[in-house]
């Protein structure tokens, strides 16, 4: 045994004679407390714990919308322009004609 | 002298799976001693025993449907509180500073009996060691500090630290051989604090 073995045995040995006097049985209510929390908990599906991940899914889902219905408008716009001026080339390329 | 009958987990255990409330409050009862036991062996600074020891017990109803039988139930339930005793300390990242200039007098004086091997300790003074022995442990991470209470402080065999902790044997002892390592660093530490 090293000396550093020696004196932590002994440090230890004086450690464990401090007497624990502390009382082990549960606090008066303290079980009926858990129990009544725990109500809503026992027995919850085993994908129960994903449900925090239900808020960012809904705002992942909502920013996938807008960012569909702002695609869908300004795309077309850009096709209503290019039409337009389709339109235009064609009806003057005609005229010329 | 008639021995208490040994109480009927099982039975137990079906009821309050049964939502039966009266079983659930036995059960709490029933293994309250062993998770205090634990709880007050392993509790992190500034967290309150009965916060703990709920947050243990709720762990336990909310995967009380995991539990497959495997292992004991007090045994399964002892593993919860040693996981959620090391969560607690893993979330004190800061560990205290520990230097010889900070101890108390008495503490100094149990230390320093001990490292220059005097064996004439007062009767008061075994609380100052205990209080020496945690503050050193807690210089060790947190799976480390359990497995010396549990060796050292508690005297628990291998076997029962396993059963407890659900870590291997050789898992156990390689976490005490690198503990010690490190309680013997800070020890040459003190040492030459105390000599300068």
């Amino acid at each position: 045994m090293s000396q550093f073995d020696h004196q932590w045995q002994e440090l230890v040995s004086r450690a464990r004679q401090a007497p624990d006097t502390r009382d082990v049985d549960a606090p008066f209510g303290f079980a009926a407390r858990v129990v009544a929390q725990s109500a809503g908990t026992y027995g919850a599906a085993p994908w129960a714990g994903l449900e925090r991940f239900a808020v960012r899914g809904f705002l992942a889902a909502s920013a996938c919308c807008m960012a569909a219905v702002a695609f869908n408008y300004f795309g077309r716009s850009i096709e209503s322009v290019a039409e337009t001026q389709i339109d235009e080339t064609l009806t003057t390329m005609l005229e010329l004609s | 002298m008639v021995e208490d009958e040994p109480f009927d987990f099982a039975g137990c255990l079906e009821r309050v799976r049964a939502r039966d409330q009266a079983a659930s409050r036995q059960l709490v009862e029933q293994l309250y001693p062993q998770v205090i036991r634990i709880v007050r062996s392993h509790l992190p600074r500034r967290v309150a025993e009965e916060d703990l020891s709920q947050e243990i017990f709720l762990k336990m109803f909310t995967r009380l449907d995991q539990y497959q039988g495997a292992v004991p139930f007090p045994h399964w339930v002892s593993r919860i509180a040693v996981t959620t005793c090391i969560d607690q300390l893993r979330a004190q990242k800061r560990r205290p500073e520990f230097r010889w200039a900070d101890l108390p007098e008495e503490q100094a004086d149990m230390l320093d009996n001990v490292m220059t091997d005097q064996r004439d300790t007062a009767p008061g003074e075994a609380l100052a060691a205990r209080e020496l022995v945690e503050k050193l442990l807690a210089q060790l991470k947190p799976e480390d500090q359990m497995v010396v209470r549990m060796l050292d402080l508690e005297q628990k065999s291998l076997a029962e630290i396993s059963a407890i902790t659900g870590w291997n044997q050789t898992l156990i002892k390689v976490r005490a051989f690198r503990a010690r390592r490190k309680l013997q660093k800070f020890f040459k530490d003190l040492q030459q604090q105390e000599k300068s």
